[in-house]
C-alpha cells in the first residue's frame, strides 16, 4: 500500500525508491529460492549418496578376538590353556604432562623410565584416547594397588586380556610349539583370511601346524564413534567371536612327565610311539624352552637370547635334527641281506678289530679286545660288530642297502603333523652325483661306512622309532601323529586310524625272527650293550648305537672322553617282543654309548607305560596312571 | 491512548512471530547439536541471551525510530569507542581480537556497530530528500561504514566486516546511485582484485581455493565444507530426527552450533525442516522490505531496507558457506546460530523495522 506523497518531487523519488526496493526484494527472493534448489539437490536426489558418507563417517567395524583353542593329553589334561591376564595401561587424555609424571610412574610400576618412555614413543601418531600399555601382566597385588590409587592416578587403568598359558612350562615344549604376533608374511599366506596382522598366531609346534583350528573366527561389532575415533555406542547385532577348536592330543601326561624327568640334563631327543597306530605317546627335545615366554608381546630379548643360545633351544631335535644312525642301521642291513638273499642268519664271519678294504683300514669298536672273534648273523648284531657287517654290506652293495633303507622308512618325511620335518639322507650313486658334485663317482668304501650306519647316512630319531615299530609289526611303516582327536564345527573329528599306515612292507617270518630275537638279546642277553633298559615280563627289544663325533681309537674309552668329544648315542627299540605295543629312540648328543644313557631313559617310560597298560587290564587304577577315556 | 492503541493495531505480528519461530528452531538445533559435546550448555546460555535480546527489542520499539535516529550520531560514535577498546582491552579468542568483557559478559561490539551504523547511515540519507547519489554523498555513506568495517578489520574479524558491505551497497544502491556508477565500482573491483588477493593471508586464500576445489585437502580445510555437505546431504527429505544427527554431536562438523548450525538442522529435519528455515527466512526478509515500502518517511524505508541488507546479507552468506556455495566466511546465521551478540544485534534492528511499520501511519 502506498501512502500518496506530499509533493510531486517526493512522489517520484518514492516511486524510484519503490522500484529500487522491489530489486533487492527479488534479488533476496531469487538468492533463496536458488539454495531451496541447492538443498532439494543436496538432500532429495543425492540423499543416499551423502547418507553412505555420513554412515562410514562414524560407523566402525570393531573386530572382537576368538578365544584361542585349548590343548590337552589324552586324558583331556590341559597342555595349553588361556588365562586372564592383567595389563597397566595409562589413558593420555587424562594426563596434562606425561613426561612429567614418568618418574613417579616408574616408581609405582617398577618398571625403567626408559621403557616407559619407548612405549608412549611408540604409540605417538595412535589417536590419543587409545591407552598405551605401560606394564604387562601385572600380578593381582598390583592390579589392586593400583585399582586402590585410583584417585591418586587416575590416568593408569587395568586392562584385562587373554593370553596363551603352558601350565608345565617347558614339557613338550617342541611338540606344543609357541605363539607370537603374525607377521605380514603369515598374514598374506593366510589362505582362509582368519587373522590380521598383530593377531596372536602359531609360530611353531601344533600350535602353528594346527593354526587354522586352534584359531577360531573372530566377531565384530559396529559402534558409532565420534571425530576421534572414539566409540561411543555399540549398534546392530554384529557377530559374535566363535572360540578355536581344542586338539586333543595322543601325548600322555604322565609319560611325559617320566620322560621329561629320566632325560635329566642331557642334550637331544627321545620319541615314544604306540606301536600299532603311530601316536607319540611322549617326544622331548633337548634343550627346551619355555613357551610361556613368547606369550608375552614384549619379549624381543627373551627371543634374541634364545635365538642366539649356541645350544639351539628352538630346534626340535626330534624331527629336524638328524644324525648318522650308527650301529642301530646294522638292523637294516640284516633285513636287506636276508630278504635279498644275500646271506643267510647261519653265515658266520672273524673280527679281528680291523679290515683291510683298498687302502683303508675299518675298525671295530671291539678293536680293544682284539675283535670279536668268530660270530654268526645274531651275535654279529647283539655285539654290534662292525666287521660282519662291513663285509656284508661290500656283497650287498649300496643300491640293496639304499632300496631298504628307503622301504623302512629312512630318507623321506615320516609325514608326522608339525610344520617342519628333516627327510635325512640315505646316499646312493644318483645322491652322490647330485649331492656331491666335486666327486661325483661313488666308491665302494663308502658302501662300507654305510653298512654301519656312518658315511653320509642321516636319520632323525622320529625316523628312528617309526622304523623300530615297523620292526616290532613285521614290516607296517606308520605314520606318527601327535593329535588323536580335534573338535570339528559340529562334533569331535576322530583321527583317522586307516591313514595311519604308510606301507607295509612284505618281511620274511624268518627275517623278523632273527631281528627281533637279536635285539631281543641285545637287552636281555648277558653280553648284550643294552641291559639297563631290561624289564622282567616285557621282553624289551632294542639295538645302541654311536654316531661318530670323533674317531674312535684302541686307548680310548669312550665313555672316559670330554662330553663334547663323546659320540652320540641311540637306543631304538620296542616292546614287548611278541605283540609290540610301544615303539621308541632315545638319542642322547655326545651321550657316549646308546647302551649307558639311553637304555635307563627307555625302561623308565617303559615301566611306567606297561604298569598303565596292567592297571587298566586289571581294572586296577595305577596311582599316577590317568583312568582311561 | 488511542495512539498506542493505533501503534499496537499496527505491530507486524507475523514478522516477530517468524523472528520468533527462527529463534526456538535455532534453540533446539543447538541443544540437539551439543548434547554430550564439549560445547553443551550452550542451549542455556543462548536462552538467555534470547531473553536479553527480546529485552533489547521491546526497548527499541517503544522509543520513536526518529528520536532514535536524532541520537545516531551517538550511537553511532560509542559504538566506534567500543571497537577502539576492543582492539585495545579485548580478549583474544581463535586470533582475532573480538570481544569485550563487561562485568563477566562477553560480547562484540562490532555486532552492536552494525546497528548504530544502519542507524547512522539511514539517518544521513533519510534526512533530506535527495534525487540520486552524488560521488561526494557515496563517498560519504562508504565513509561511515568503512569507519567501523576498518577497525573490525584490525581485530581481524573479516566475516564480520564483510556483513557490512550489503549496508554499503543497498543504501547507496537505493540512494540512487547510478547504474553506471555501480558498473564502474564492479570494474574498479575486479581489476582490484589481484590486489586484494595479493594482501590476503595465507589461511584465507586457502580458503578460497578450498571452495573452489573442496576435495583439495579433505583432512586439512576442505573439511569442514566436506562434513558440512554430507550433514546436509545424509538429511534427506524428513531427517534423522532430534538427537540422532550424527555429524554434529560426534563432533564430524566443527562449529556445529554456529556457523553451521543450518547444517545441523538440515541433518536432523531433512529437507522439510531446511524448507520451512528458508520460508521463514523469506517471510522475515519480505516482512522487512514491505515495512520499507509502507514507511511513513524515507527515513523509516533505509532503516527497514538497512535491515533487511544487513541481516538478510549475512544469512544468505551463511547458508551459502553451508551449501557450497561461498567459500568459507566464519559468518553466523542470525536468529538460529548459537552467539549472544549476534542474537542480540539481529533483535535490535528487527525492533527498528517493527518500530517502522508500527509508525507508519501518520497521526
Amino acid at each position: 500500500m502506498m501512502r500518496p506523497a506530499r509533493d510531486p518531487r517526493d512522489y517520484l523519488a518514492e516511486r524510484r525508491l519503490g522500484a529500487r526496493i522491489t530489486v533487492i526484494q527479488v534479488l533476496f527472493g531469487a538468492v533463496l529460492a536458488m539454495y531451496l534448489m541447492t538443498f532439494w539437490y543436496l538432500q532429495v536426489v543425492r540423499a543416499d549418496y551423502y547418507r553412505r558418507l555420513s554412515d562410514s563417517n562414524h560407523l566402525r567395524r570393531v573386530t572382537i578376538p576368538a578365544e584361542r583353542g585349548l590343548i590337552t593329553d589324552i586324558g583331556e589334561r590341559p597342555l595349553v590353556g588361556n588365562r586372564i591376564a592383567f595389563n597397566i595401561r595409562l589413558d593420555r587424555e587424562k594426563t596434562a604432562d606425561v613426561d612429567r609424571l614418568l618418574p613417579r610412574l616408574a616408581g609405582v610400576l617398577g618398571v625403567n623410565e626408559s621403557t616407559l618412555k619407548d612405549r608412549l614413543a611408540r604409540a605417538r601418531g595412535r589417536p590419543r584416547f587409545e591407552p598405551v600399555v605401560l606394564k604387562e601382566d601385572v600380578d593381582l597385588k598390583e592390579v589392586a594397588y593400583i585399582e586402590a590409587r585410583r584417585l591418586e592416578l587416575p590416568m593408569l587403568s587395568v586392562e584385562i586380556e587373554s593370553r596363551r598359558e603352558y601350565p608345565h612350562g617347558d614339557l613338550a615344549a617342541h611338540v606344543l610349539g609357541y605363539v607370537g604376533e603374525a607377521t605380514e608374511e603369515q598374514v598374506k599366506s593366510d589362505p582362509e583370511d582368519l587373522f590380521d596382522l598383530g593377531d596372536i598366531v602359531g609360530k611353531a609346534g601344533l600350535e602353528r601346524q594346527y593354526e587354522t583350528s586352534l584359531h577360531g573366527i573372530k566377531g565384530w561389532k559396529e559402534v558409532v564413534v565420534n571425530s576421534h575415533g572414539r566409540e561411543m555406542q555399540e549398534v546392530g547385532e554384529g557377530r559374535p567371536p566363535s572360540s578355536g577348536h581344542s586338539l586333543r592330543l595322543t601325548i600322555d601326561l604322565e609319560l611325559q612327565r617320566i620322560l621329561e624327568e629320566a632325560y635329566g640334563q642331557e642334550l637331544g631327543s627321545a620319541v615314544f610311539l604306540d606301536a600299532k597306530t603311530g601316536a607319540v605317546l611322549a617326544m622331548i627335545s633337548r634343550p627346551a624352552y619355555d613357551p610361556n615366554v613368547f606369550a608375552h608381546r614384549f619379549s624381543e630379548d627373551v627371543w634374541q637370547s634364545l635365538v642366539r643360545d649356541p645350544r639351539h633351544p628352538l630346534q626340535d631335535r626330534v624331527s629336524l635334527s638328524k644324525f648318522a644312525p650308527g650301529s642301530v642301521f646294522k638292523v637294516v642291513m640284516t633285513i636287506a641281506a636276508l630278504e635279498e638273499g644275500v646271506a643267510r642268519p647261519e653265515r658266520v664271519d672273524h673280527c679281528t678289530g680291523s679290515y683291510r678294504f683298498g687302502e683303508r683300514t675299518f675298525q671295530c669298536w671291539g678293536i680293544r679286545k682284539g675283535g670279536h672273534g668268530w660270530v654268526d648273523m645274531r651275535q654279529a648284531l647283539i655285539e654290534s660288530c662292525n666287521i660282519y657287517f662291513y663285509r656284508l654290506g661290500n656283497e650287498m652293495g649300496i643300491e640293496r642297502i639304499a632300496r631298504w633303507a628307503h622301504l623302512l622308512g629312512f630318507g623321506q618325511a615320516t609325514g608326522i603333523d608339525l610344520p617342519h620335518e628333516e627327510s635325512g639322507t640315505v646316499p646312493d650313486a644318483p645322491w652322490k652325483a647330485r649331492a656331491v658334485p666335486r666327486d661325483p663317482k661313488w666308491h665302494p668304501g663308502e658302501t662300507i661306512s654305510v653298512s654301519i650306519g656312518q658315511g653320509a647316512l642321516e636319520v632323525t630319531p622320529l625316523q628312528m622309532a617309526v622304523f623300530a615299530a615297523t620292526v616290532g609289526s613285521g614290516g607296517t611303516v606308520l605314520r606318527p601323529h601327535l593329535v588323536q582327536a580335534r573338535e570339528a564345527r559340529e562334533g569331535v573329528e576322530q583321527g583317522n586310524v586307516d591313514d595311519v599306515v604308510v606301507r607295509r612292507v612284505e618281511l620274511h617270518p624268518n627275517t623278523l625272527k632273527v631281528v627281533k630275537e637279536a635285539m631281543w638279546g641285545v637287552v636281555n642277553e648277558a653280553g648284550g650293550t643294552g641291559g639297563r633298559a631290561r624289564l622282567e615280563g616285557y621282553d624289551v627289544c632294542a639295538k645302541t648305537g654311536t654316531a661318530q663325533v670323533f674317531k674312535v681309537s684302541r686307548d680310548i674309552d669312550a665313555d672316559k672322553m670330554a662330553k663334547e668329544k663323546r659320540d652320540h648315542a641311540w637306543f631304538v627299540g620296542f616292546a614287548p617282543k611278541d605283540d609290540p605295543q610301544i615303539a621308541f629312540a632315545v638319542f642322547v648328543q655326545n651321550g657316549g654309548h646308546g647302551g649307558t644313557v639311553g637304555a635307563p631313559i627307555a625302561r623308565a617310560v617303559l615301566e611306567r607305560f606297561f604298569a598303565q597298560r596292567e592297571g587298566i587290564k586289571g581294572g586296577l587304577s595305577v596311582a599316577s596312571a590317568a583312568p582311561p577315556r | 491512548m488511542s495512539q498506542a492503541r493505533r501503534h499496537l493495531g499496527s505491530f507486524d505480528g507475523l514478522l516477530f512471530f517468524s523472528a520468533l519461530a527462527l529463534q526456538i528452531i535455532g534453540l533446539v538445533v543447538i541443544y540437539s547439536s551439543t548434547t554430550g559435546t564439549p560445547s553443551a550448555g550452550a542451549f542455556q546460555r543462548q536462552a538467555m541471551w534470547m531473553a536479553l535480546g527480546m529485552a533489547g527489542l521491546l526497548v527499541v520499539l517503544l522509543i520513536d525510530y526518529h528520536t532514535l535516529a536524532e541520537f545516531a550520531v551517538v550511537f553511532y560514535a560509542v559504538s566506534l569507542v567500543l571497537l577502539v577498546a576492543t582492539l585495545v582491552f579485548g580478549r583474544v579468542v581463535n586470533a582475532s581480537k573480538s570481544w569485550l568483557g563487561i562485568g563477566g559478559m562477553q560480547f562484540q561490539p562490532s555486532e552492536l556497530a552494525k546497528v548504530a551504523t544502519i542507524l547512522m547511515v539511514a539517518a544521513y540519507l533519510g534526512r533530506e530528500q535527495v534525487r540520486g547519489l552524488g560521488f561526494v554523498r557515496f563517498a560519504a555513506v562508504a565513509g561511515l561504514v568503512g569507519l567501523p568495517v576498518l577497525l573490525i578489520m584490525q581485530q581481524p574479524d573479516l566475516g564480520t566486516a564483510a556483513t557490512f558491505m550489503p549496508l554499503l551497497l543497498g543504501s547507496a544502491f537505493l540512494a540512487g546511485l547510478r547504474i553506471r556508477t555501480i558498473v564502474i565500482l564492479v570494474l574498479i573491483a575486479a581489476l582490484a582484485l589481484p590486489i586484494i588477493w595479493g594482501h590476503l593471508k595465507p589461511y584465507q586464500k586457502e580458503r578460497v581455493k578450498i571452495f573452489l576445489e573442496p576435495t583439495r585437502d579433505p583432512k586439512g580445510a576442505g573439511y569442514q565444507l566436506i562434513q558440512s555437505l554430507i550433514a546436509v546431504g545424509s538429511g534427506g527429505v524428513t531427517g534423522k530426527g532430534f538427537l540422532s544427527g550424527t555429524q554434529g554431536s560426534l563432533q564430524f562438523l566443527p562449529e556445529q552450533h554456529t556457523d553451521f548450525v543450518l547444517a545441523v538442522l538440515a541433518e536432523e529435519r531433512g529437507f522439510l525442516g531446511s524448507a520451512l528455515v528458508l520460508a521463514l527466512y523469506f517471510i522475515v526478509l519480505t516482512r522487512c522490505v514491505s515495512t520499507a515500502r509502507v514507511a511513513r518517511d524515507r527515513l523509516g524505508a533505509f532503516l527497514a531496507m538497512g535491515v533487511a541488507c544487513v541481516f538478510g546479507g549475512q544469512a544468505l552468506i551463511n547458508i551459502g558457506v553451508v551449501l557450497g556455495v561461498l567459500p568459507t566466511t566464519g559468518v553466523p546465521l542470525p536468529l538460529l546460530s548459537y552467539g549472544g551478540s549476534c542474537l542480540v544485534s539481529t533483535l535490535l534492528g528487527l525492533g527498528l523495522v517493527l518500530n517502522v511499520h508500527m509508525r507508519r501511519l501518520v497521526n
